[in-house]
């Protein structure tokens, strides 16, 4: 958009000049008043706006800012991480009050902050810029007005803790403070409306400076599920343009689709895709020295010793291919002991998925398991058929897919799972009960987006 | 420039917004009305209206402020002022001075700069 410099351009103005360049009506006089007649928004009937946009800065070394519009969602952000809750008007009038003096006290304490209510309008925003506080989040609460309107209504205040209350939606169950709470002063119809029509006209500044940053939560449902939007939200970590490189672990009962998975992946992003046995089998085939060493536990069944494994596999993850690209794997480790030793080997992975299936499905998919001896095609009786009855005729079913040692396989996975899963706090799980490229696309988004951080300490 | 923004630039300047925004916000600053937008659509009405010669344009100036402005330029009463100082006083109003046959000696009386001015100023509506 061009540079519109009129000497004489308010607010009003802007907002039709830029109207009239988008579409360009031939006749500016009758689009002028039509744009005016619509956007009434003086004076004339009850203005249901916000009434108080309470905002939140939540700072965490640097900040998260959020607008909300009740004050129990600050409170319980603030008690979620720990962090100080600055409302304006314990700055401005209630020097005294405790949470001022913590306030005041948060840069020794490096402990993040929540700004409520503040900024309000564009001039604000840019004084707290100046000073060089910027906010790392900025969660926006809107609601319909009606529904503002009618909330700030019920609402009550407890003199002595300043906490909020509403009479149908946040009843405290302490009979003490039910006594004590009494109804705001700045509460009438009027007054609020005021204020609603105040917050509309100053908050697309606002929300223009904060874009990048910027939430918008529904605060028309209960307040549990807001609370936890915005916790997701404050959680996320900004993307970044940094390279990544993924080490991705899939951990799974067999026949969840994790070597599918992995392949697609590997395919799409240039991953290294490493399965275990696969690579066991290959050290074999290639008769190098560790393959000699694990060949004799191979041809009997035996499981092959942690130690062998892991070297195997330190060399095949440190070679120069997986540094660069990253790698995926499947198939180790299998319970705790091993996870460990991997850890101590200074493998680490950055994502790690755990593939979810219930037994009936374990059982579909892997006893119809078949596999044609003379073209090496790997098919399914009922979800990947053989194309000619010729084909179907020759098919074999490997012994590991039947039914005793299906069981087997799954009982081992399943002791070991829930450790696993303690090992590894912050791992996915995935339904992988779906359709191939759903879960595909699950994936992926886990693997792209930042890492949620739990600890917030950590952003 | 952008194609786009040529577009713009020559599309406000065919319908000369500028000068009509810059009309609307002195008009506004002058009433200072309670209800601001309401009393835009009424000028813009009257604009309107003016267009199809049904009514007077929102003019700013009104026949008082007229009179006054000669008073405060003929300061000394003599009942016209020159040539020179009319063409002052339009242009601090705005107006056009282009079209105007006058000779240096001319007199303008109290009747003839009303005219002149009704006139420039009816022309300047005019455009929209």
């Amino acid at each position: 958009m061009a540079v519109l410099n009129f000497p004489l351009c308010p607010i009003y103005f802007q907002n039709m000049l830029e109207e009239l360049l988008i579409h360009k009506p031939d006749d500016p006089i009758e689009f002028m008043i039509n744009h005016l007649k619509q956007n009434n928004d003086d004076g004339n009937s009850v203005f249901l706006h916000p009434s108080k946009k309470n905002c939140f800065i939540f700072f965490p070394n640097v900040s998260t800012c959020i607008f909300f519009f009740s004050s129990p969602q600050a409170m319980w952000l603030c008690k979620h991480f720990n962090a100080i809750r600055v409302s304006q008007e314990t700055l401005l009038f209630k020097e005294v009050l405790m949470q001022t003096e913590e306030a005041k006290a948060y840069k020794e304490r490096n402990q993040g902050w929540i700004l409520e209510g503040f900024p309000e309008n564009q001039e604000q925003a840019w004084m707290l810029q100046s000073s060089g506080i910027f906010p790392r989040h900025v969660v926006m609460l809107y609601a319909p007005d009606t529904v503002l309107i009618e909330r700030s209504g019920g609402k009550r205040l407890d003199p002595l803790t300043q906490e909020v209350f509403h009479t149908t939606f946040d009843w405290p169950s302490d009979p003490l403070v039910q006594e004590r709470l009494v109804k705001p002063e700045d509460l009438s119809e009027q007054e609020v409306s005021k204020n609603l029509l105040e917050y509309h006209r100053n908050f697309p500044d606002i929300f223009h400076i904060y874009q990048k940053v910027l939430k918008s939560i529904n605060a028309d449902q209960p307040s549990v599920d807001v609370l936890s939007q915005a916790l997701a939200f404050v959680q996320t970590r900004h993307r970044s343009a940094a390279p990544f490189t993924p080490r991705i672990l899939f951990f799974g009962p067999p026949g969840s689709g994790k070597s599918l998975q992995a392949e697609l992946i590997a395919q799409k992003y240039d991953v290294v895709n490493i399965c275990c046995g696969q690579l066991l089998k290959e050290a074999v085939a290639d008769n190098t020295k560790l393959g000699e060493l694990v060949k004799p536990y191979i041809d009997n069944g035996y499981p092959v010793p942690d130690n062998l494994v892991l070297k195997l596999l330190t060399e095949r993850l440190s070679a120069l291919d997986c540094l660069t690209n990253g790698w995926v794997l499947s198939g180790f480790p299998r319970d705790v002991k091993q996870a460990e030793q991997l850890q101590k080997a200074q493998i680490n992975a950055n994502r790690v998925f755990f593939f979810n299936l219930p037994y009936e499905s374990i059982m579909e998919r892997l006893s119809q398991r078949r596999t044609d001896p003379v073209t090496g095609e790997r098919y399914h009786t009922t979800l990947r058929p053989a194309p000619t009855p010729e084909i179907q005729a020759r098919l074999r079913q490997n012994p590991k897919d039947e039914q005793g040692n299906i069981e087997k396989r799954l009982n081992i996975y399943y002791s070991h799972v829930k450790a696993l899963e303690d090992f590894y706090q912050d791992a996915f799980y995935v339904n992988a009960d779906q359709d191939p490229f759903v879960i595909f696309e699950f994936i992926e988004s886990c693997i792209i987006k930042p890492l949620p951080c739990k600890n917030i300490r950590s952003l | 420039m952008a194609a786009g923004e040529e577009q713009s630039r020559e599309y406000l300047q065919r319908h000369r917004l500028p000068e009509l925004l810059h009309r609307l916000g002195a008009l506004l600053l002058f009433h200072r009305p309670e209800r601001p937008r309401e009393f835009l659509i009424q000028v813009l009405e009257r604009v309107k209206a003016g267009r199809r010669a049904e009514g007077e344009y929102p003019f700013l100036l009104d026949e008082a402020n007229v009179d006054a402005m000669f008073s405060l330029l003929d300061v000394l009463g003599q009942g016209f002022i020159r040539p020179a100082q009319y063409r002052e006083a339009l242009k601090t109003l705005g107006l056009s001075t282009e079209d105007l046959e006058l000779e240096d000696d001319d007199a303008i009386t109290l009747d003839v700069f009303k005219e002149g001015m009704k006139k420039k100023m009816l022309e300047s509506w005019s455009v929209y």
